[in-house]
């Protein structure tokens, strides 16, 4: 997908980590500069060195870490087109629907692209994911994304209402990811992409119980079984260093305050 | 119902496991109970799964996993696949049910009479329910909850389960998470994900959680990439979690190397290169030695291997202490690439992200936990499942720069 050499090449996309809440993607074009709130930088000065490497800014006014994209940190610095899946869903969804090395996956929509990349990175290029997009500039922005990220070969992105059309493949893939607001409208769409002679699965994303509800109904109604729902959150967890003060200084200053006055 | 044409059983490009149930398999079953159970398929040999009944092992070799059976004499016959049927609501409540001794009179000698004599466990289920004081006056969804307790019971049917990562993880948290360091399903995919497991990848793994990291790696590199794992014991430990993957054995040595603490010690030089130079008295004498001469080019290419570095990350579920793992293998992981440490405790991680925030080789240093939650799902009675699981454990995730 990205680059795996060691050290960073002209035409790469990096990932530019400056705070936990500032990571952008950069591609390096030599003779662009990078302005930021940790100073001044030259893309040329980023061209071979290892990725990892923090890179102090030319008029010291800070650094920044120079790192290999993943689909993780892809997820983290990626430009929001729609609302996108995050850690905990991606890898809850990928691990319950057995995606693999090799798999052929549908998902709908496309959205910002948060699950793809995550995808294309687990089939790798002996798998394929047939990714669905109804919005047309977003698809068209995804489909960029894709092949400026070499996932052209893993994925093939379509232009299309999935609820309405259905989807372009049938009897192919081992599981189907469906991030719709009405996913009633797809499953029977699903069952024919599905293969036929081997167990398969189908996930659906909903924030709404409402729709929850709904789809259940409809994937019974369909005849998929072994219907389960989970709801998935990742906690962060702050550590903060505190030394418990000793009460015996509480009581001596208040005595020594009692006895000045 | 046909058993499906299934692909061949080691088809590519998935050909790191076989598609279908083989002889030496060490198969999941799911039970009437819901409760999930390993049995070896040996061909020829019989499956007894308890109460359930038992079967000739042969039935189910060559099927694709995911089907549901019923046992008949010692033959299996496949179910069609059962949806959830409706269920109308009434104006049924529990306000006049009285429990009591006599409320189901069938006694225990008669029930095991109905079984003796071969009645299926549907009929069985009907003459208790016909005899029952109070069923007429349970709700509908009190009656489906009945009849499900009952099959539970009596049923000679079970299902067989996908030896899937998800399937493998979640059979050992229920059964014996301690062994598995409480590493549940969502916390072992977010490992792999912040890891960035991918085939190709290369991984150095610390598994002291009966090899269900190794297993998950293994999983997602599908035959292409590389894996070494360290222990504290001679030998490669056994890896019991393994056994349910039913990975091609012939496959995973080209993946998968182990070394021991000792070994993966740059400046320690193993005892086996010492007897290399001895020639063979005899051809038995011969065969020890190649044995023992491959048994030590193994372990001096794995050495070599480790040593080169530029692994993509580092995974660790250990007792040992992190910080000393770290001060290990840390120079043999990439720059860029993933530290992952787990622990069932979240105090090891915070004393760990306490040190390393001070260290600048460790980029953000963070520590989550994973919060999961099931529901049941059916018409009018959704509600999250009674019994949660309270720890899927601690992760810490760190970049190395």
């Amino acid at each position: 997908m990205w680059s795996s050499a060691r050290d960073v090449a002209a035409g790469d996309l990096v990932i530019i980590w400056q705070t936990r809440e500032l990571i952008q993607p950069l591609l390096i074009t030599p003779g662009k500069d990078l302005n930021s709130r940790f100073g001044y930088y030259r893309h040329a000065d980023l061209v071979g060195i290892p990725y990892g490497s923090k890179v102090g800014s030319r008029n010291g006014k800070g650094f920044i870490h120079v790192l290999r994209p993943t689909p993780e940190l892809w997820t983290m610095a990626l430009p929001h087109r729609t609302q996108i899946l995050y850690l905990a869903d991606i890898a809850f969804i990928t691990s319950w629907l057995d995606i693999k090395r090799g798999s052929s996956v549908i998902e709908a929509g496309t959205g910002s692209g948060s699950f793809s990349h995550s995808v294309a990175r687990t089939i790798g290029s002996a798998g394929h994911l047939w990714s669905y997009e109804f919005h047309e500039a977003r698809a068209n922005k995804a489909r960029e994304e894709f092949s400026l990220h070499g996932m052209a070969d893993i994925v093939t992105l379509t232009h299309r209402n999935v609820c309405k059309d259905g989807f372009t493949v049938e009897d192919t893939v081992d599981a189907v990811f469906l991030d719709l607001p009405a996913p009633w409208d797809a499953i029977e769409h699903a069952k024919k992409a599905l293969k036929k002679n081997s167990p398969t699965r189908i996930c659906c994303f909903s924030p709404c119980m409402e729709q929850v509800l709904r789809t259940v109904s409809a994937l019974n109604d369909s005849g998929f079984t072994d219907i389960t729902m989970f709801e998935t959150l990742l906690r962060p967890h702050e550590v903060h260093q505190i030394s418990p003060q000793p009460l015996t200084q509480a009581v001596e200053k208040l005595k020594k305050l009692e006895q000045k006055r | 119902m046909d058993i499906p044409d299934c692909e061949d059983a080691t088809s590519a490009p998935n050909s790191f496991k076989a598609t279908t149930i083989q002889s030496g398999h060490t198969v999941l079953l799911r039970l009437p109970s819901g409760e999930t159970k390993g049995f070896k398929v040996e061909k020829d040999g019989t499956v007894s799964i308890g109460r359930v009944g038992s079967f000739r092992a042969n039935e189910l070799i060559g099927h694709p996993y995911g089907l549901t059976y019923e046992i008949r004499g010692k033959e299996l016959t496949v179910q069609p696949p059962h949806t959830l049927q409706e269920v109308e609501e009434t104006d049924a409540t529990n306000e006049l049910i009285n429990d009591g001794e006599f409320v189901q009179p069938l006694t225990l000698g008669e029930i095991e009479g109905l079984k003796k004599s071969g009645v299926h466990a549907s009929d069985i289920i009907k003459a208790q329910i016909e005899q029952h004081a109070n069923y007429s006056m349970k709700t509908e969804y009190s009656k489906e909850k009945y009849k499900q307790r009952k099959e539970a019971k009596y049923s000679k049917t079970f299902s067989t389960v996908e030896p899937t990562i998800y399937n493998v993880c979640d059979h050992w948290f229920k059964k014996d998470q301690n062994r598995i360091r409480d590493i549940r399903p969502d916390t072992l995919s977010q490992m792999l994900n912040l890891a960035n497991v991918r085939p190709g990848g290369r991984y150095i793994v610390v598994d002291e959680a009966s090899g269900l990291l190794v297993s998950a790696i293994l999983e997602r590199l599908g035959g292409e990439g590389r894996l070494i794992s360290i222990c504290d014991v001679d030998s490669p430990p056994a890896y019991p979690v393994m056994t349910l993957m039913n990975f091609r054995k012939d496959i995973v040595p080209n993946i998968h190397s182990s070394l021991n603490w000792a070994t993966a010690q740059e400046d320690y030089t193993p005892v086996a290169a010492a007897t290399l130079s001895e020639v063979g008295k005899s051809e038995r004498h011969r065969i020890r030695l190649d044995k023992r001469k491959n048994a030590a080019d193994t372990l001096s290419n794995a050495r070599e291997e480790l040593f080169a570095g530029e692994y993509d990350a580092l995974l660790i579920a250990s007792d040992y202490n992190p910080l000393e793992i770290l001060q290990n293998l840390i120079i043999y992981v990439a720059g860029s690439g993933s530290i992952v440490v787990q622990s069932p405790f979240s105090q090891p991680l915070t004393e760990l992200q306490s040190t390393l925030r001070l260290d600048p080789s460790y980029l953000a240093p963070s520590i989550t936990e994973s919060w999961l939650r099931r529901y049941q799902v059916l018409p009018g009675r959704t509600h999250p499942t009674m019994n949660t699981s309270g720890s899927g454990g601690f992760l810490l995730h760190a970049i190395k720069v």
